[in-house]
């Protein structure tokens, strides 16, 4: 990105602004930066009440944009980054603010392996289905036949569908939003952070210089939100069938929610301490013994 | 004195390598130095396995290449490696595996000793994979040991599998020492008696002296995929890690290795991958992470054989050019690589202060010979070699308050190194960002910010240079008419090869690899009046490193790229060769 703005902003506020956004005018990425913002502040969060680790691309150029401690990863890796950072100092809230291609793509076995291993971390999926940052390609999430840089006959791959991935992997919290309704997503990720284990909020948004296909309006016809109707995120079969639903209508709301012990909760040497709170002087002569 | 070899060879999967690691705690327990090289093929079964094992009661740096006593476990090891047993050697082989009055070995005065394994098995009912332990009970009859250490070494071992597990193992290494007491009551030339006054000592792997040494140095979360010859080192700390207040994450790939390390030392905690060139080349975005956002990172790299899968088990110094210029763009790193156990732990002490002190990545390159390998050390070396620990400029909570909001990550400082904050801290809002970085940590593109943060990064290695770097260390007579020049693990063969000369050279030992200081070491290297350069690859890489920093051309080569380590035979013979 290029900050062609050079006014630091001053003391942090509580707003969590930084540099202004260098997005295009209409971006998705402004809907999801504002439910974000809005969910700070509704966990009483202070700029360094959380760690944030963002991915490469769009999604990624918010590391200027929001004024939290933060780490801004390599492409495809902000996960492993955000779960090193979580074994570390299992006390700190862990985010990961990330993009389809970065998270689905080239982070696609870091994604499966994290939720695996219910990770105590949340992570913000912004979904767009196509590639911005590189002046358009298909992304893992693009619509089978779309017709981008990359693909100009139109893509043959079908696309991925993060929430069933993320279902039969062992996710233990599954919701998907939509970043032009920005109240339902903000409690979207409230309750994502709030939630213990690996929480994935996969957000549909409008790429609205290089999608023209999955625009504002095309979702706004096919949107419904879960809260409206009987689903029960405990059932994971119920889950499985709305993450089947990919166009025709599509599903927004927690998914899926379900318990299951975190890996930093599953070992015995951080209840007591974190990581960084032990001393790293360490007595090892006690160890000499065994190699006598 | 007493300088003796024994071999062992057998099938993988019957407990060669215990077999061996089981007499070198013989040997050290009686009182001498001990030194191990095995050598096994990437498989599990079936495959031929052999370690040797010297012995001796002056301190051995390596092994050689002769055997005093060979030890059949199958027909294979005698058929390979008959022509290793020195003159008047012993061979220890099961006479109904194989006929020896075929396959003799001629005028070497050799004694056969015929240890009827499949026999003894049959009659005491014992399972195939007690035959290790009838033949440790042989050889200790053999070389005059004492049993006892070995009865209280199977206890040890298997203390946690019960009484009737350890019953069953001292039953076997009993039948094989009496057997061989009643059918060679005589003894043997070859002995290695428990001496009277004993000095402790331990007998350690590079690979456990470096996780000793980590786990010593606070090293709070040690990350790791699998890869010989660094899985005993994922193996130990893993082992280690409830009891001593560690994570140990086996990840996905070593991709997740180390962006997961790189995480866990961005928020706070010492952090560690290891892993060999493979596994390696997969992390090499990850290093670059580590410098551009000065990230505090020690990685092991444990060479083998490339290129690619290459070959896997066996040992190679062939990826120092590699790790030196790892890394798409230029950052500093700190490159050390110790040529003994003591060293690999002193080198991992030390290597966590310099990645926090440099705020940049560490490395520790080891190798298959090295690591694997074990080798007997003062029992106290652990406890004797102090380093305390030294987190550079990190800041408390309290310094972070009185900044009063003003903290910057990538302040500009005159030494390079900026003070760094740990996220979740009051007052330490900041970012360590991947891309390029003004001083606050958000991303510019402008060219004065820009200059300013690859000055400040490239400034570190000027002040490493200053503060931390050392001169290579030359071992022998300083006035040596020929100087052999080598780094890491050839260190034990050429101070075995100058012992077995009488000191006819003098060795320059480089462990302090990058960054190299330019005038001290350019004012050394003229003072030697002829160099051999020693190297366990095929393009000499120390040299071309050496050239590359001050000009200075090796003209005498020493290369050995077989998968094999370099023998101190085959040093004295190129020594001879150069009329010295």
């Amino acid at each position: 990105m290029n900050t062609t703005n050079t006014t630091t902003p001053t003391i942090p506020t509580p707003s969590f602004d930084g540099y202004f956004p260098t997005w295009c005018p209409g971006c998705g990425n402004f809907g999801i930066w504002a439910a974000i913002k809005g969910a700070f502040k509704a966990l009483n969060y202070t700029p360094e009440s959380a760690a944030v680790v963002f991915g490469i691309g769009c999604s990624g150029n918010m590391n200027d944009f929001l004024w939290v401690d933060s780490f801004h990863a390599l492409h495809g890796r902000a996960l492993p980054t955000a779960i090193g950072v979580k074994i570390a100092n299992h006390n700190l809230p862990v985010i990961a603010i990330v993009g389809d291609g970065d998270c689905y793509g080239e982070g696609g076995n870091h994604f499966i392996h994290a939720c695996r291993g219910n990770h105590d971390i949340t992570v913000i999926v912004h979904d767009n289905r196509v590639y911005g940052l590189t002046t358009g390609q298909v992304a893992p999430t693009a619509l089978k036949g779309f017709k981008a840089k990359s693909t100009p006959a139109g893509i043959i791959e079908v696309p991925v569908n993060p929430i069933a991935l993320a279902l039969t992997q062992g996710a233990t919290f599954i919701a998907q939003g939509f970043s032009g309704d920005i109240n339902h997503l903000t409690d979207l990720i409230v309750k994502g952070v709030n939630h213990k284990g690996f929480s994935l909020v996969n957000i549909f948004q409008p790429c609205v210089t290089f999608n023209p296909i999955t625009s504002y309006g095309w979702y706004r016809e096919r949107i419904y939100k879960l809260d409206q109707t009987n689903h029960d995120p405990k059932d994971m079969t119920k889950a499985l069938t709305r993450a089947m639903e990919l166009e025709e209508k599509i599903p927004i709301g927690i998914i899926y929610d379900t318990d299951r012990p975190t890996y930093t909760d599953s070992l015995p040497q951080l209840q007591n301490s974190t990581l960084i709170d032990t001393s790293i002087s360490t007595d090892i002569s006690g160890l000499r013994e065994e190699f006598i | 004195m007493i300088d003796l070899t024994i071999k062992i060879g057998g099938e993988a999967g019957f407990g060669i390598m215990t077999t061996g690691l089981l007499l070198g705690k013989i040997a050290t327990r009686s009182g001498y130095h001990a030194f191990e090289y095995p050598e096994y093929p990437s498989l599990i079964r079936g495959g031929h396995n052999v370690i040797e094992i010297r012995i001796s009661d002056e301190k051995v740096y390596s092994q050689e290449k002769k055997v005093d006593i060979l030890v059949c476990l199958n027909k294979d090891t005698y058929l390979l490696h008959k022509n290793e047993v020195k003159e008047g050697g012993i061979v220890i082989l099961d006479e109904s595996k194989v006929d020896i009055t075929k396959e003799k070995i001629s005028d070497k005065n050799i004694t056969y000793i015929n240890l009827p394994l499949a026999q003894i098995i049959q009659e005491a009912k014992l399972s195939n994979v007690m035959i290790n332990n009838i033949a440790l009970g042989a050889i200790v009859h053999v070389a005059g040991a004492d049993f006892k250490i070995l009865e209280d070494l199977i206890t040890q071992i298997f203390a946690k599998k019960g009484q009737e597990v350890i019953d069953k193992n001292v039953q076997a290494a009993k039948l094989g020492l009496d057997h061989l007491a009643q059918a060679y009551a005589a003894g043997y030339q070859i002995k290695i008696p428990r001496k009277t006054e004993i000095t402790p000592r331990m007998y350690v792997s590079g690979n456990e002296m470096i996780g000793l040494a980590a786990i010593a140095a606070g090293c709070k979360f040690y990350c790791a995929y699998p890869m010989t010859p660094s899985s005993a080192l994922l193996h130990f700390m893993a082992g280690k890690a409830e009891k001593h207040g560690l994570v140990v994450k086996h990840a996905e790939d070593e991709i997740a290795v180390i962006n997961m390390a790189v995480g866990a030392s961005w928020a706070g905690a010492r952090s560690m991958v290891g892993t060999s060139g493979g596994g390696f080349a997969l992390m090499v975005e990850g290093v670059s992470l580590a410098g551009i956002t000065e990230t505090p990172i020690v990685i092991i790299m444990g060479q083998r054989p490339g290129p690619a899968t290459g070959m896997p088990t066996w040992t190679e110094q062939g990826d120092l050019l590699f790790i030196i210029h790892a890394g798409h763009g230029e950052f500093p790193k700190i490159v050390l690589a110790p040529g003994d156990a003591e060293e690999a732990y002193r080198l991992t002490r030390e290597a966590f202060n310099f990645a926090d002190i440099y705020q940049t990545p560490v490395f520790i390159m080891g190798d298959k010979y090295i690591q694997e390998g074990h080798q007997s050390v003062d029992e106290f070396t652990i406890t004797n070699i102090q380093i305390p620990g030294n987190r550079g400029k990190l800041l408390t909570q309290d310094q972070l308050i009185s900044a009063a909001g003003k903290y910057q990550r990538y302040a500009l400082s005159p030494d390079g190194i900026s003070p760094r904050a740990l996220p979740g801290m009051k007052n330490s809002l900041h970012q360590s960002n991947s891309y390029e970085h003004r001083e606050d940590g958000h991303t510019t593109e402008e060219a004065g910010e820009r200059v300013d943060q690859v000055n400040k990064r490239n400034k570190k290695l000027d002040t490493f240079l200053e503060n931390h770097a050392k001169l290579p260390v030359i071992y022998g007579s300083k006035e040596a008419p020929l100087t052999l020049i080598s780094w890491g693990s050839m260190k034990a063969p050429i101070l075995q090869a100058m012992k077995d000369s009488n000191y006819l050279f003098n060795y320059l030992h480089f462990s302090y690899i990058w960054p190299l200081p330019k005038d001290q070491l350019t004012e050394l290297l003229m003072t030697f009046k002829s160099t051999l350069l020693v190297e366990n690859n095929s393009q000499a890489q120390l040299g071309q490193l050496i050239t590359m920093v001050t000009g200075y051309q090796i003209k005498n080569k020493l290369l050995k790229y077989s998968g094999r380590p370099i023998y101190p035979e085959e040093i004295l013979e190129k020594v001879k060769t150069l009329q010295v």
